[in-house]
């Protein structure tokens, strides 16, 4: 190996200010190690003692190293031999064991593999600062929601080689301090490596990746070491809305200008997004406690960030404290929250959520904090009759007037200030252009700060590549994205280049389609049929017909049995004319659905009377659950579609007149809310493309 | 230039040369006699890339314990740390404003909630043992010769800011021996009682809440308590130190056997039938307006005992013959117990310094 850079990131003296800090017994060391490397590559040591030219400067150490050495210099250059060199030499360490250099070799090597995905996140003129990382190669990045918003939609984004790029908004989570941006152009964009932050223990190594004070002008990120000091903090909100739950403590240093930048362990994986620091009475410069929004929450927010959307955290519809015993009691609960609907009283201890144990208070608001609103997770509680595990849904902490309040900056406030304060968008980590180089100067907001999302950014050449990638809506970061991710799940741009098979194109509109299967365990019948506008049910001897548009809600209110036959209606109308055509549609994110280990794209369509929830599948585009709410403060009708087999349907041709096969549910489970699901086996889909023929 | 001949030159160089590499040396700490020595270079594999030092830390915890008291008021936090010294449940921590309670709780790393009673207080090196009635498996043993050297990779364990609640762990953080020196070499500029050899780190790791922890070595070993917030008035750095284990092991034992100021007493308290009183030796205290008003000297007569003792007005009573006294009451109560015969020594806080006086009828 030939003897690296000193000041390699990862080597021993890690930071510039860390050497900077160093006591003079090691600044000596130094002192000798730059000399046995002159000696090593035969260079002038005079060259690489003024080499040493940091940008600030501990005036009395870099004294100390000039002073020593110019000494030396002057010495092997007066007396004529290195001798003296040698004698120094003698002083310094032998060479460390070959396992420590393997150490630094290992671990500059992650330093160097994590940098690549650490970006520094700029205003559109190139000003400002603070740190982000990317997340796909496709271009998403991750940053801190309180560095992203000074910049309004758009911004740019430096990688660590030096190349900038454009980015948009895409989605926002002001309360959980997440911003996703989109880089456009590449597909090999350099994305960092996810692990499951569940894992990360107290004692591993790990690095904080970005830059501080806004140091490097070239993007080369910044790399501060340390341990992971805690696991599973939580952090309360202090003066704003922002709570940091099951985050991940460090002493690695947290500076102003870290905010939105990774965290990686010691082998350079992403496991969080750094944002805060205790900040106290030593001003906000770390003080040995950093912290950073694990990278679990982040990933489980991925979806719903990258609907575009304003998003929102989640609340359980009840509230609890601990006993003198240290149990988790629930001390307030919404009549109106599935909670209550699922049994829980006031009074009964929490056990478990989404199967991790409640041990207290703090513990129930880390589980609950890193998941999104619109999740259903597993509640075990203990009543008087014993131990109940059942599925909760989680409702919207906010209301989208607060969230649009919190966007605003009127009156609430998202960025982060440990302090208390109102926060300042001009603090160092989101400085403004104008004062980037009064670091620690708080300036007043410009009109800059006060621009609000939806507005269009000042007009620039370079911007205009990116012009199409936003749309102002309320309650949205950037309705763009959502348009994109419902064109993904319904494969629209494949439809419309025609590059799908039949099989799995939409059916033919105007079907007429024709159901018929049985109750499963029962000898009741079960026939629907649909054509147009005439909706007719056959339920054992009872045949109703049903309204395309009114009467749902009804249907819903009172539970009736005609459920599952809307459900099908739904399932029909979104595999035929799409989700546009049906109403209002919103593509949400990603949900848990019970019984798949993945999360499920969830979709939401106003149709009519009704709101309806598709929950499809990222990889084969399957409806694999309809939800139909008609009063949010009752149970939903849940339509499962778990079971589809590929079928030859008669009526069918394909455009070569060729009989079709397709997949089709061959049953399906129908509850409202938990209760025993009404199972209906299909025996025979029947569809006829002339309407009105048998 | 002339008288300076060539050898001359060359030998002033050469002096000019160590004594520079020699104050780099020396000026700050004494520097390891090899750092190659395994002892102070860890591999990877050692320092925990992986397990052995998550498994490290994970073992130390149990001996942790998060301490509770007064405070709660601006810059005077109510909570601080604490770790486990024997398996009766004595616990060391740091002598502080936190103490000053009449119910100090102490939570352990299993997040049972205790109530601890204080054993006793050293004013000097400002640590204090309490104790729990729950026997405790997980302790530190207490070694009065684990002292690390400088360069010494070391490691943090406390409950700064008050993260950690209920059962959680308290933090870790790493760090290294950056000097072992005297902080009466910063008297005058730094606000503490102590004066002794401390352990100077080179990581943030005395902020609100962390005095009391622990630090330990790469063996799990106890080698320092950490000391209070520090900072330097003219220049505004803080100091992070913690106290070393002689220190510590030296001041617990003299606690634990009653060889110094134990905690006050108050229930074994037999009054004299003709005790001293303060107006009578010539000063005043603080009127008595708090639930426990500290026992400050408000006026001293002039060529009274206690003038002539050198009592001065604003000193602050700590112990009276050896006996804590953290209110007005306690102390008059303890006063009253002496005869006005008999003498009595007194240690107050004036200022930045601890102060010895003895009264002589």
């Amino acid at each position: 190996m030939s003897t690296p850079n000193i000041f390699t990131p990862g080597r021993y003296h890690e930071s510039v200010w860390q050497v900077l800090m160093l006591p003079f017994s090691i600044v000596r060391n130094l002192t000798l190690d730059t000399l046995r490397n002159a000696r090593q590559m035969n260079t002038e040591p005079m060259a690489l003692a003024t080499g040493l030219d940091f940008p600030t400067v501990h005036r009395r150490t870099l004294f100390a190293i000039r002073c020593s050495l110019a000494a030396t210099v002057m010495n092997i250059a007066l007396i004529g031999d290195s001798s003296l060199a040698d004698d120094l030499a003698a002083l310094a360490p032998p060479s460390p064991p070959p396992s420590v250099l393997k150490a630094e070799a290992d671990r500059i090597q992650a330093i160097a593999k994590a940098s690549r995905s650490t970006v520094g996140v700029f205003g559109l003129d190139g000003q400002g600062g603070g740190s982000g990382v990317v997340i796909s190669p496709d271009g998403y990045v991750l940053t801190n929601y309180h560095v992203s918003d000074p910049f309004g939609n758009r911004m740019r984004i430096g990688l660590s080689n030096g190349e900038m790029h454009e980015a948009v908004i895409v989605g926002i989570d002001p309360t959980g301090d997440l911003a996703l941006l989109k880089m456009e152009g590449r597909n090999d964009f350099p994305a960092a490596t996810i692990i499951d932050s569940d894992t990360v223990r107290v004692g591993q190594w790990c690095f904080a990746s970005g830059n501080p004070f806004v140091l490097a002008t070239n993007l080369q990120p910044t790399t501060t070491w340390g341990i992971v000091s805690g696991v599973h903090r939580y952090q309360y909100p202090s003066g704003t809305i922002l709570e940091y739950t099951d985050c991940i403590q460090t002493d690695a240093a947290i500076n102003p200008g870290n905010s939105g930048g990774p965290l990686y362990n010691w082998n350079g994986d992403l496991i969080g997004i750094n944002g805060r620091g205790s900040f106290e009475k030593r001003g906000r410069v770390n003080v040995g406690v950093g912290y950073a929004i694990s990278i679990n929450q982040a990933m489980l927010f991925l979806g719903h960030l990258k609907s575009g959307r304003v998003v929102d955290h989640a609340t359980l519809g009840f509230t609890v404290a601990s006993d003198e015993k240290g149990r988790v009691i629930v001390s307030n609960i919404l009549e109106s929250s599935d909670a209550y609907r699922r049994g829980l009283r006031y009074g009964d201890e929490v056990l478990a959520l989404d199967g991790r144990d409640v041990t207290s208070v703090n513990q129930l608001k880390n589980i609950l904090g890193i998941f999104p609103s619109w999740t259903r997770l597993k509640l075990r509680f203990k009543n008087a009759e014993g131990t109940v595990d059942t599925y909760v849904r989680l409702g919207s902490l906010h209301t989208v007037a607060e969230l649009d309040e919190i966007i605003t900056g009127k009156p609430l406030d998202g960025p982060p200030t440990p302090d208390g304060k109102p926060p300042e968008k001009k603090k160092p980590d989101n400085k403004k252009p104008d004062d980037k180089k009064s670091d620690d100067k708080d300036t007043p907001n410009d009109s800059d700060a006060e621009e609000s999302i939806g507005e269009q950014s000042k007009p620039n050449e370079l911007v205009d590549s990116m012009k199409d990638l936003f749309e102002a809506r309320r309650g949205f970061g950037n309705y763009y994205f959502n348009r994109r991710e419902i064109d993904r799940i319904t494969s629209a741009r494949e439809i419309q280049s025609g590059s799908l098979a039949p099989s799995e194109a939409r059916w033919p509109k105007e079907l007429k389609w024709e159901w018929s299967g049985s109750v499963a365990g029962e000898s009741t019948q079960f026939q629907f049929t649909s054509q147009a506008n005439q909706l007719s049910l056959t339920l054992g001897s009872d045949t109703s017909v049903i309204d395309p548009v009114r009467g749902w809600a009804n249907i819903i209110d009172t539970q009736g049995l005609s459920g599952p036959a809307l459900a099908i209606e739904l399932w029909q109308r979104w595999n035929s004319v799409g989700p546009r055509a049906m109403g209002e549609c919103t593509y949400i994110g990603t949900a848990p659905v019970i019984g798949l280990e993945t999360w499920q794209d969830l979709t939401q369509v106003t149709t009519g009377e009704v709101e309806s929830f598709f929950y499809t599948s990222p990889e084969t585009k399957k409806i694999v659950l309809i939800e139909i709410q008609s009063d949010s403060r009752q149970d939903r009708l849940e339509v499962y579609f778990d079971d589809y087999e590929t079928t030859l349907i008669d009526g069918l041709k394909s455009p070569s007149g060729e009989a079709l096969s397709k997949p089709i549910p061959k049953r399906i489970r129908s509850s409202y809310g938990l209760t025993t699901p009404m199972v209906i086996d299909f025996k025979r889909l029947n569809v006829s493309q002339e309407t009105g023929t048998k | 230039m002339n008288s300076l001949t060539w050898f001359d030159f060359k030998r002033l160089s050469l002096v000019i040369t160590f004594v520079l590499v020699d104050l780099s040396a020396k000026a700050f700490a004494d520097t390891p006699e090899n750092v190659g020595d395994p002892k102070l270079v860890r591999t990877s594999k050692e320092v925990g890339f992986g397990d052995p030092l998550v498994s490290l830390l994970a073992q130390v915890q149990p001996k942790m314990v998060k301490i509770y008291g007064a405070g709660g008021m601006r810059g005077l936090e109510s909570y601080q740390s604490g770790f486990l010294i024997s398996d009766e449940g004595h616990i060391a921590t740091s002598w502080s404003t936190v103490l000053d309670s009449t119910k100090v709780r102490v939570i352990l790393s299993d997040g049972l909630k205790t109530d601890a009673e204080l054993v006793g207080i050293d004013p000097q090196t400002e640590i204090a043992v309490l104790k729990i009635q729950e026997p405790t498996k997980s302790y530190f043993e207490l070694n009065a010769t684990s002292l690390p050297s400088p360069g010494d990779r070391v490691f943090g364990l406390s409950n700064l800011f008050g993260i950690a609640t209920g059962d959680e762990s308290v933090s870790a953080q790493r760090g290294v021996v950056m000097a072992i020196a005297p902080l009466s070499a910063k008297r005058g500029r730094m606000k503490t009682l102590y004066q002794g050899r401390v352990l100077v780190l080179d990581v943030m790791t005395n902020n609100p809440g962390a005095t009391g922890g622990a630090i330990i070595d790469l063996e799990g070993r106890l080698v320092g308590m950490l000391g209070k917030e520090l900072r330097d008035d003219q220049s505004n750095m803080w100091l992070n130190y913690a106290l070393p284990m002689d220190v510590v092991t030296g001041t617990v034992r003299r606690i634990l056997e009653g060889k110094t100021n134990s905690a006050t007493q108050t229930d074994k308290l037999v009054p004299s039938k003709r005790p001293h009183r303060a107006t009578s030796l010539g000063f005043n205290l603080l009127p008595d307006v708090l639930a426990k008003t500290p026992p400050f000297v408000d006026q001293v007569t002039s060529k009274s005992i206690a003038q002539r003792s050198g009592l001065q007005p604003n000193d602050l009573i700590l112990l009276l013959n050896e006996q804590r006294v953290d209110s007005r009451r306690a102390f008059e109560e303890l006063l009253a117990t002496i005869d006005r015969a008999d003498s009595f020594s007194l240690l107050v806080q004036r200022g930045q310094e601890l102060v010895r006086i003895d009264f002589r009828p």
